[in-house]
């Protein structure tokens, strides 16, 4: 194991936050229209707790509502906070971690003045929308009732007045009866053919790189729309699976689709549950099997053939706040899965899973958080283990068949700013915010580089890691939200180079030999309630939306995005469930970018130069791929889908759809014949919040998930 | 350090308008400019932090003439400032500018820039911040650039 970039832990600031942790409220729970009795009666005497709910509507109205919804139901900026998902995470116990949960993470956008009271009738307003309506009391910290027993039955009857969400097989149907299924082997899957599209980024290396060239730079500019298939509504950043001419496309809340390519005729559909609007970037195919991770942390193989479960596995506890939002890869007979929400104090930390492809059964788990007494424990500032958070794998890897490595980013420590975890700029908390290369055979680490150690502005490094040969070299190339695209030796983990892609002042020195970077002083020493401003934003220089390796330029093709923060740490509760994010933020545009929020950049991976960049006013909110026809597809929040010059980055054709264009394009031909497709949808996290605040003129329907199928006339 | 470079702009407009400054000012002058756009905001307060504007900056050489306007802010101007601070980093006030007490006008100035200043407006490390009444910290910011 080499450490690449490690600056010594030192010192252990040990704030202790909040030395009064008093629990427990007042709770039930239930759902919407559990009118708070107090808002409406006026003349009665209101109790304590009701006092304090028509206090937290009011509040909730101002400095909530926003993200949340008027009614709790959630939008696109922040999700629902009722109902049975709601009370299932937060009911079996008291008020108290809902309380210490909003007072600690919540607005995100900050700079309210919201007292300890405040957020005490917040969360009653919550609990009481959600059917606790037996308590009279008012809500204290040191409430201690359970939420779930204070829900009426009423109120509890009211959960269930919508109809049970579809389960399993909603559309039956086989594959065999358009093409015949042909079980896809390992070698199938290191040598795709070049019609297929059959992993995340097509191919192991994560190249998101088609090599079929009939849509080249001279006819791209009579692309035509082949079909169009509306997607289950929700956040959604899917990346279609092209397999023998079917696309297997995972819609928002854990639903599977099968569709003809050539007509966008639906041939089966799966729902895996849970039955909700969240989002799953993509699936993996393998033998017989479509695989998926679930927003509630399980893997299932479903029959490719029919949408049939085969096997489920539980890999994390859902209930702990541990989820998923993108899926696995299979690389070597197992089916590699990352893990996410893993922000909380709890003894359990974020792990990468290997399962048995064929069974589900659990093979091995890489811990992306080093404990006291393990290599690496001593990064954390001597904090007990309960306390080390972050780490999460919300992006999945790629693999090296040849060097049986798979490569994955890690996301940063929680919460985000080094004072709210109880730690100094020194503890830089391994393997937080590293690139990890953990062998398939046995799960254990072969090396690891960190590219940013004590992240203290939200902006991880946890991207897609894309593998690229460069004469004898092997390579690993990524690039985290500091907008910086690191180059390094994909065998030794060596730093070979880096190039800032675009406006970045946090760090004042990257050592152009190590890539050591050195973050400014005032965000070093950043403490509590302080405001910071830097760029990028959490927005990210770069996000989840995946770039293209180009082999025959050897480009490296990025979609960028140019926006700035301001930042303020908040306390953090040191103890047992606590944790989360805890920061407040603020957003504006980057200077001297003349008010482009999106940038396409091509770097040269030899040289590390700008080849060329287009930028524009709409952000950009798909993934980047690239063709043997020289083409470079992408599409943004104005709804405009475009196809550049791999070489120029002349826009050679676009087209607008019915939202904006969000997900991640895939090329696959059938019969011979080349198709681009490319999702609308809705969600995607701070890359569209952020400019949603930023870019208030660009107006684009709230709805509108689908997939675009474009081809060349006949 | 390197701020992005352009291919192609949206503000085809504002490129048109801005070449024939250029042409029609002499050699020896510098110009500048700076984009006004709302400051640092979140969805609560993106309806209430708004507007935008465009500040033209000429350097002769102490004296920097400024003109450039403004427009669709929530509530009228107050004050009108240059600051010192680089990029994305908030600084002191250095130089008052004139605005009227409207939601939309013409801000302007003609100062004498001390060598430091100079520095500092080279090295894009001044801005423009226009305060209104119902935000008083500034409603409107702008970092100023070269023009080239
Ligand atoms: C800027 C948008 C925004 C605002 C304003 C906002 N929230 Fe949130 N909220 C979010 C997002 C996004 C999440 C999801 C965070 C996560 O899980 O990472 C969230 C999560 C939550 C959760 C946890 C939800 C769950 O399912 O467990 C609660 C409770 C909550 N917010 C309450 C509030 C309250 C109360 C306010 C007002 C004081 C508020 N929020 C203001 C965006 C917002």
């Amino acid at each position: 194991m080499k450490i690449t970039t490690i600056i010594s832990s030192k010192a252990i600031r040990r704030t202790l936050l909040i030395s009064s942790i008093t629990v427990v409220l007042a709770a039930c729970g239930s759902e919407q229209e559990s009118a708070a009795p107090a808002t409406t009666s006026a003349v009665a005497e209101l109790t304590g707790f009701e006092t304090q709910v028509a206090q937290g509507a009011d509040l909730f109205a101002t400095n909530c509502a926003a993200c949340h919804g008027t009614n709790l139901e959630g939008t696109t900026l922040g999700p629902i906070l009722s109902g049975n998902t709601f009370l299932q995470r937060w009911g079996s116990g008291t008020p108290t971690p809902l309380l210490n949960s909003i007072q600690t993470n919540m607005p995100p956008g900050g700079g309210s003045s919201l007292t300890a009271d405040d957020y005490l009738s917040l969360t009653a307003h919550i609990l009481s929308e959600n059917g606790m309506d037996t308590v009279t009391e008012s809500l204290t910290a040191s409430s201690d009732l359970v939420i779930q027993d204070n829900v009426s039955a009423i109120a509890a009857r009211r959960q269930r007045p919508a109809p049970p969400a579809p389960e399993g097989v909603t559309v039956a149907g086989n594959v065999d009866d358009f093409v015949p299924f042909v079980p896809v082997t390992d070698a199938i899957l290191e040598n795709p053919a070049d019609g297929d599209w059959p992993m995340h980024r097509r191919t192991y290396d994560a190249n998101s790189y088609s090599p079929l060239d009939e849509i080249n730079t001279e006819n791209v500019g009579q692309l035509k729309l082949e079909w169009v298939w509306n997607m289950h509504e929700g956040d959604s950043e899917p990346a279609p699976l092209v397999y023998n001419g079917i696309i297997y496309l995972i819609n928002p809340g854990n639903v599977i689709q099968a569709l003809d390519g050539k007509t966008g005729e639906l041939i089966w559909e799966n729902w895996a549950g849970p039955a909700n609007r969240q989002d799953m970037r993509n699936i993996a195919i393998y033998g017989d099997n479509i695989i998926q991770a679930t927003t509630d942390a399980r893997v299932i193989a479903l029959d490719a053939r029919t949408g049939q479960q085969v096997w489920e596995t539980e890999i994390a506890e859902f209930s702990k706040g541990f989820h998923n939002s993108s899926g696995p890869i299979v690389a070597d007979g197992k089916v590699i899965q990352g893990l996410a929400g893993c922000w909380y104090y709890i003894p359990e930390d974020c792990y990468i899973s290997a399962l048995d492809a064929n069974t589900g059964e659990t093979q091995w788990q890489f811990e992306t958080i080093a404990e006291m007494g393990q290599p690496g424990g001593d990064t954390w500032g001597g904090l007990d283990d309960v306390f080390r958070a972050g780490g999460e794998t919300w992006i999945t890897g790629s693999y090296d068949p040849e060097l049986k490595l798979t490569y994955w980013g890690t996301a940063q420590q929680k919460p985000w700013v080094p004072v709210s975890r109880g730690m100094t700029i020194d503890d830089v908390g391994l393997y937080t915010n590293s690139t990890v290369a953990v062998n398939t055979d046995t799960g254990e680490l072969d090396w690891f580089f960190q590219h940013v150690p004590a992240e203290a502005l939200d902006l991880d490094e946890v991207f897609e890691r894309v593998l690229v040969n460069r004469g004898d070299e092997k390579l690993v190339f990524s690039l985290g939200k500091y907008g910086i695209l690191w180059k390094n030796d994909r065998v030794s983990g060596e730093f070979k180079g880096y190039k800032e892609t675009v406006f970045q002042n946090a760090f004042t020195n990257i050592d152009p030999d190590t890539g050591e970077v050195t973050y400014r002083e005032d965000i070093q020493n950043a403490g509590l309630n302080e405001w910071t401003s830097a760029c990028p934003s959490s927005a990210g220089g770069k996000d989840w939306h995946s770039m293209t390796y180009h082999q025959p330029s050897g480009t490296m093709i990025a979609p960028l995005s140019q926006t700035c923060l301001e930042n303020a740490a908040r306390e953090v509760a040191m103890v047992q469930g606590s944790g989360g994010m805890a920061a407040s933020r603020k957003f504006f545009e980057m200077p001297g970018t003349d008010g482009n929020l999106g940038k396409i950049g091509a770097y040269n991976v030899d040289t590390m130069e700008e080849v060329w960049s287009h930028e524009q006013r709409a952000s950009f909110h798909t993934g980047t791929i690239s063709t043997a026809g020289d083409l470079v597809f992408a599409g943004d929040l104005d709804r405009e889908f475009k196809a550049f010059d791999v070489n120029t980055g002349e826009v050679l054709w676009k087209t607008r759809l019915g939202t904006v264009v969000q997900g991640h394009p895939v090329s696959f031909a059938i019969d011979g014949k080349q198709y681009i497709a490319v999702t609308s949808a809705n969600g995607g996290t701070s890359p569209r919040a952020v400019p949603d605040v930023i870019a208030t003129e660009i107006i684009y329907p709230r709805w509108g998930n689908a997939i675009y199928v474009f081809s060349l006339p006949e | 350090m390197k701020l992005g470079r352009k291919t192609f702009s949206i503000t085809y407009t504002f490129i048109l308008v801005a070449s024939l400054f250029i042409s029609v000012a002499a050699q020896a002058q510098e110009t500048y400019r700076a984009r006004l756009s709302p400051m640092p905001t979140t969805p609560q307060t993106k309806d209430t932090i708004t507007g935008e504007g465009e500040v033209f900056l000429t350097l002769n050489g102490n004296t920097l003439s400024v003109s450039g306007n403004y427009s669709g802010m929530s509530s009228v101007a107050t004050m009108a400032h240059i600051h010192n601070g680089p990029p994305a980093q908030p600084g002191p006030v250095v130089a008052q500018l004139v605005v009227p007490a409207s939601t939309a006008g013409e801000v302007t100035a003609e100062l004498e820039l001390s060598d430091e200043l100079i520095e500092a407006l080279k090295n894009n490390s001044l801005y423009i911040q226009i305060h209104s009444e119902t935000n008083a910290p500034g409603e409107l910011r702008g970092w100023v650039f070269a023009r080239n």
